[in-house]
């Protein structure tokens, strides 16, 4: 199992993560890789100037490091690679970058799926919006909560896909 | 018991209405970290509504505790409000 994990202050491109992690493959038929990118309009309309991901100390590499541990124990994954921005980003920026690689493809998109479920919610970070008329603390959405919440439900249910239950 | 001053590191909106970083006297022997919570909230009354939300957690040396461990003097300490995520 190979894992990289990364957390940035200062723009990335995803492309050249994706290569950097393709560029390390053996025999792995499926790759998956999801790029987040800070958007230009809250939820509600207003436009946005910036986001500013607040980071603390090492608390926050290693809350998205035990969620990656996660991942790899828990779906058939053989490498992973997360990249996160912390710091001011700017509308069109990428923040976060997810590769999987696994044999098969399910387990590739699993992964990565709960990855980012469990990072939109659970990595150390807070985040906040600036607006022409100052600023806004954003907080994960019920959807976000119900998205991650999912996983746990998975745990003790018959309907699980097979590559989860690895 | 001589107390001294330790600096205590305000994350996310709790830095909000005095700014990041603020000192508080903790005792030589310790503070449980429920008693630094509510001094501070008498101390800087502005954070008080903040500081009353039972999801703030402490950090110490980088570590997430539970309301009763001890703050000692020296000690890295940090509240967190709840996180946002990525």
């Amino acid at each position: 199992m190979s894992r990289h994990v990364e957390l940035v202050e200062s723009a990335f491109d995803p492309l050249m993560c994706l290569a950097a992690f393709s560029g390390g493959l053996e025999d792995e038929g499926a790759i998956v890789s999801f790029t987040g990118r800070a958007r230009g309009a809250s939820r509600d309309g207003h436009l946005v100037q910036a986001l500013m991901l607040e980071k603390y100390r090492g608390v926050t590499l290693s809350s998205m490091q035990a969620i990656v541990d996660d991942a790899c124990r828990r779906f058939r994954i053989t490498r992973c690679h997360v990249v996160h921005r912390a710091g001011r980003v700017l509308p069109g920026e990428p923040i976060v970058f997810v590769a999987t690689a696994s044999p098969h493809r399910r387990s590739a998109f699993e992964a990565t799926d709960y990855l980012m479920d469990r990072l939109k919610t659970d990595a150390v970070f807070w985040k906040r919006e600036e607006h022409a008329g100052g600023f806004a603390w954003i907080e994960p959405t019920a959807r976000d909560r119900s998205d991650q919440a999912r996983w746990l439900q998975c745990d003790s249910e018959e309907t699980c896909p097979e590559s989860m239950k690895a | 018991m001589v107390a001294d001053c330790t600096r205590v590191e305000l994350c996310g909106r709790l830095a909000d209405p005095c700014g990041p970083l603020l000192d508080l006297p903790i005792p030589a022997d310790g503070m449980r970290v429920a008693d630094l919570i509510s001094i501070l909230g008498e101390r800087f009354p502005p954070l008080q509504h903040l500081l009353a939300d039972q999801r703030v957690r402490a950090c110490i040396n980088e570590a997430v505790v539970a309301n009763d461990m001890l703050v000692r003097p020296g000690d890295l300490v940090a509240l967190f409000p709840p996180v946002s995520g990525g």
